[in-house]
């Protein structure tokens, strides 16, 4: 008999108490009590009621489970799932069924703090917008010599120097942040309100979303 | 700071946040939003939301069906099914009537589904805590 | 019933109860119970006490073997425990050590 491609079948009517471990996979259509870790793919068939955590490389799951699925390239969840415990693995899928616990996929990060090849790819303009204002004096002060306004108040406050709109690619931040220097600016001192509430505005998106998002969250 | 103003350029009831536009601050409303742009804020709607691939929001949302196709770093509270497409990226815990995600996906976070083991595997366990 | 296979590769630690007939081609540790027949295959391991239908083995069993019905040891089974059973086969090349009893 093949020894490393051998399958295990846990059948209907059968009860293991203990672990399971070893090489090859296993298809569970009865119970498990204990632990679950072999090598190969698990199937947990409809039907299957597993109460233990379960580990493999791939692991389908059709039938009830109490316990944690970690799995070293996938898991997926099927029509008439049910698992209650965590799900851990590079790919997870699911298509059907219910689940209540803690899911980790991917490179388990979940949004990313900070530009992300995602963002940039769909607008580099949106990347490039935090880059601009916190990049050197020279490539915002190149473009924008004819809106001195801000100019005067120089002692580097990006947000004057994002106020003057010249780079196409500020554009839509600028529009926001124009308006809020110029709103204050008409109700109270000038070079005051430039330092005020921009500023706030101004150093999150310097850093880039990082900064954003962790002081936003 | 600009509260979401958006417009009615899709179809019926639903709102688009276009993938050029940035908004700071909360999203209400009764009919659908589909978030192109990037928001931080929180996003309670009535109907369903859509966070298009591309998207980025830090946000909690609350809809009736809701589906992230793009980031999102926020919890999810959704009165119908939650759908999390190949191309989300999603930190934040997910309660809804469904969950479903496709292969691809990155997610780490809690989901949250009501239902009940079937007789024989118990009620609840509260293992996973000591995980994290 | 589907009956239950218990791969060369796996080895299961506890008791293993099956309404169901088992093929067992790796190893078990603790307790086997069948209400069906037990093969135990050339290369499978059981360390367990074993309570089934009819019994074949051919491989290695530590442990009392209760049977309801026959109990067949094939040549290469190596056996060490007593054996309770209607009927009982010793195949040229099995190894026994261990108590008969035949009194059902």
């Amino acid at each position: 008999m093949a020894t490393r491609d051998a399958v295990t079948v846990i059948g209907r009517g059968t009860h293991v108490r203990g672990k399971v471990a070893g090489d090859g996979d296993l298809e569970i259509q009865g119970r498990v009590d204990g632990s679950v870790a072999v090598d190969g793919d698990v199937t947990i068939e409809q039907g299957g009621l597993v109460a233990s955590d379960v580990s493999g490389r791939r692991i389908v799951v059709r039938g009830a489970v109490k316990g944690d699925l970690t799995a070293t390239e996938s898991i997926a969840l099927e029509e008439g799932a049910r698992v209650v415990g965590d799900l851990r693995a590079p790919r997870v899928a699911i298509v059907g069924g219910l689940v209540r616990g803690y899911v980790q996929s991917g490179d388990g990060q979940g949004a990313p703090r900070g530009a992300v090849k995602s963002a940039a790819v769909a607008r580099p303009a949106v990347a490039a917008k935090p880059a601009v204002p916190a990049a050197k004096p020279a490539v915002v002060a190149a473009p924008a010599p004819s809106a001195p306004r801000a100019v005067q108040a120089s002692n580097g406050s990006p947000a004057a120097r994002a106020a003057q709109p010249a780079p196409q690619q500020v554009a839509h931040v600028s529009r926001e942040r124009a308006e809020a220097p110029r709103a204050i600016s008409l109700a109270g001192g000038a070079p005051a309100a430039k330092q005020g509430p921009p500023p706030q505005v101004v150093p999150s998106l310097k850093k880039g979303a990082k900064g954003a998002l962790k002081k936003k969250a | 700071m600009a509260q979401a103003r958006t417009k009615n350029t899709v179809s019926g009831d639903a709102s688009l946040i276009g993938a050029g536009t940035r908004v700071r601050g909360r999203v209400t409303g009764d009919g659908d939003v589909v978030i192109g742009g990037h928001v931080e804020g929180d996003v309670v709607v009535r109907g369903d939301v859509t966070i298009e691939d591309g998207a980025r929001c830090t946000s909690n949302v609350e809809g009736h069906a809701v589906t992230v196709a793009g980031e999102l770093a926020g919890d999810v509270s959704a009165s119908g099914p939650v759908v999390v497409g190949a191309t989300a990226r999603l930190r934040g815990n997910v309660r809804g009537a469904q969950f479903s995600m496709e292969d691809g996906a990155s997610f780490a976070g809690r989901v949250e589904c009501e239902f009940e083991l079937p007789d024989g595997l118990g009620e609840d366990h509260a293992a996973p805590a000591r995980r994290r | 019933m589907a009956s239950t296979v218990i791969g060369a590769g796996i080895t299961i630690e506890g008791e293993v109860t099956a309404d169901d007939d088992v093929v067992v081609q790796g190893t078990i540790r603790g307790k086997l119970t069948s209400r069906d027949a037990v093969t135990v295959e050339s290369g499978a391991v059981v360390e367990a006490d074993v309570a089934s239908g009819p019994l074949s083995v051919a491989g290695a069993v530590t442990g009392n073997i209760t049977s309801s019905d026959r109990v067949d040891l094939q040549a290469g089974a190596k056996v060490v425990g007593n054996v309770k059973a209607t009927r009982i086969t010793i195949a040229d090349g099995a190894q026994f050590k261990g108590n008969v009893d035949m009194d059902v």
